[in-house]
């Protein structure tokens, strides 16, 4: 290979874009020619001054981004594309009204959509009967009215239900009630009951996944203990046991790591000895530390890594 | 009982007047959100799940936002291109029939957006966007000192005059070659991912990167 073809594909190189063959033939002739190894340093001092003017977007204006989106799309929910959607299912006649009196009657159906869904009883309003019985009142708000042809008109109704409901836990429409309310954002309180209450039935699939997820990702620390309660009878399986090593080395709530510690080590692997490792190299808590110590002396292996 | 999510949830709200869906029905569907697989959460999407769609955004729009940024190098012109983009996706994901991976099809609609912004600035020739400040009129990239990429201000060696070359000879890459060095060296994305989301060929998305380099040497090889 010439040093200009080698010089050429030097990019390519560096990107891991060459065939097999090409890098071969190009790393051959770099080591055996001084200048191409000159120019192939240039080259990767070029890459390095372009990875310094990569810009990250920052968190804000990443968080503005995506509350900016949320509006956007809660705007294009209610445009007549998704309207489509509904008008078989939600089309009112009226007889045709005169043209100047359109935005009139608009005004009126709004009013009475917003009124009307507060002053009239519940059971005027429509209410429903879950599988256990209970009646369903519900409010509603008209968001957008639009006339239509002569005769027709277009509304989006916002509609929000609140139902008492009793039943088993082990039922699969309470189960799926609990799985929502166990990732409710907006309430730790109503996430650490909704954990408790799912423990019960850890040996359904989608609730081992919402207690793991929850130990893993859930903000509040009472609701990750909550999980790794619920978790404690499973410590041997190996899902849970990789949430619980990733837990015990990044979780910031010592009790949390205190927790998990406790479940891993019922089960000594020679694999957690890695890990148990690299926790002494930075835990700070004494307990953990402790725990950690015990069960590396207890399988024989060294407290650090060399 | 929770009421709707958040604003996306807005989509689920409004099935209900089709009397299609119980509360219980839908809180069974955001529960199936969790740990969803990609392929799960773009068919709940489908369905109208909110929460799956707004946990696809949130799978991307990271890297859409950082594409955006570093190709338009103003931060309002980036978000022009993230609003864009997904409110498309979030229109057109009925069309999504698998054929291709997602990331495929999002970063189809979102290059299409920015080689139009890249066209479109350089048919207005723009200066490089510039912010009055007390010291006078600045380049507003150097105003974002803060969201660089590395935050350690020890590591950021290169000079101003250094910086500001570079950025001239990015400007002045045509527009597919600006997209395909972007995306190949700050996405970190194949030549094949990047030819797919382009329509076009992994060769041809090669020779594109091959020039981009070719004239970024060219300029910029005294300066190194």
């Amino acid at each position: 290979m010439k040093c200009e073809e080698a010089k050429e594909l030097f990019p390519l190189l560096l990107y891991g874009e060459l065939s097999f063959d090409d890098e071969e033939l190009v790393e051959a002739h770099v080591a055996d020619c001084a200048a191409c190894r000159g120019d192939l340093r240039r080259e990767r001092a070029l890459h390095r001054a372009l990875d310094e003017i990569e810009l990250r977007p920052a968190p804000e204006i990443l968080a503005r981004s995506r509350e900016q989106l949320r509006r956007s799309i809660a705007v294009a929910a209610t445009r007549p594309s998704l309207w489509e959607k509904l008008r078989r299912g939600f089309t009112i006649h009226v007889h045709p009204i005169p043209a100047g009196l359109q935005p009139v009657g608009a005004l009126a159906l709004v009013a009475m959509g917003f009124f009307g869904a507060r002053m009239l009883p519940p059971s005027l309003l429509g209410s429903r009967t879950n599988e256990a019985g209970f009646a369903a009142p519900f409010t509603s708000r008209v968001r957008y009215v639009e006339p239509e042809s002569p005769g027709k008109v277009k509304m989006v109704v916002e509609e929000v239900r609140e139902r008492s409901l009793t039943g088993s836990v082990d039922d699969q429409d309470i189960q799926n009630l609990l799985l929502a309310a166990a990732r409710d954002p907006r309430d730790a309180g109503l996430r650490v009951e909704s954990v408790d209450l799912l423990k019960s039935s850890r040996e359904c699939p989608e609730v081992k996944s919402a207690l793991l997820y929850a130990l893993q990702h859930d903000s509040n620390p009472g609701v990750r203990l909550k999980a790794l309660e619920g978790l404690k009878n499973s410590s041997a399986d190996p899902d849970v046991r990789q949430v619980l090593t990733q837990v015990l080395l990044a979780d910031d709530n010592a009790g949390v790591r205190t927790q998990a510690i406790d479940l891993l080590i019922q089960h000594k692997e020679d694999q957690m000895v890695g890990t148990l490792q690299e926790l002494m190299r930075h835990e700070e808590n004494g307990y953990v530390r402790m725990r950690c110590q015990k069960a590396l002396h207890e399988m024989n292996a060294s407290i650090e890594t060399y | 009982m929770p009421a709707a999510r958040d604003i996306f949830h807005l989509g689920p709200s409004i099935l209900l007047l089709q009397g299609k869906m119980e509360a219980v029905e839908a809180a069974g569907v955001a529960a199936a959100t969790v740990q969803m697989d990609e392929s799960a959460l773009i068919r709940a999407a489908q369905a109208g799940d909110a929460h799956a769609f707004e946990e696809l955004v949130r799978m991307y729009d990271q890297s859409v936002l950082r594409l955006a940024l570093n190709l338009l190098r103003s931060p309002e012109d980036a978000n022009d291109i993230y609003q864009e983009a997904f409110l498309r996706v979030f229109k057109n994901l009925h069309t999504f029939r698998f054929d291709c991976s997602f990331h495929t099809w999002l970063y189809r609609i979102v290059t299409n957006l920015c080689l139009d912004a890249l066209r479109k600035r350089k048919v207005r020739k723009e200066e490089a966007p510039v912010v009055e400040t007390r010291e006078g009129i600045l380049d507003r990239m150097d105003t974002l000192e803060e969201e660089r990429a590395d935050g350690d201000p020890q590591r950021h060696l290169l000079s101003r005059e250094l910086q500001a070359k570079i950025r001239d000879v990015l400007a002045g890459l045509t527009a597919r070659e600006r997209l395909v060095f972007e995306m190949r060296h700050y996405q970190g994305m194949r030549l094949r991912a990047i030819g797919d989301a382009l329509g076009t060929s992994e060769e041809a998305a090669k020779n594109c990167l091959f020039r981009a380099t070719q004239k970024m040497r060219a300029a910029l090889g005294d300066f190194i």
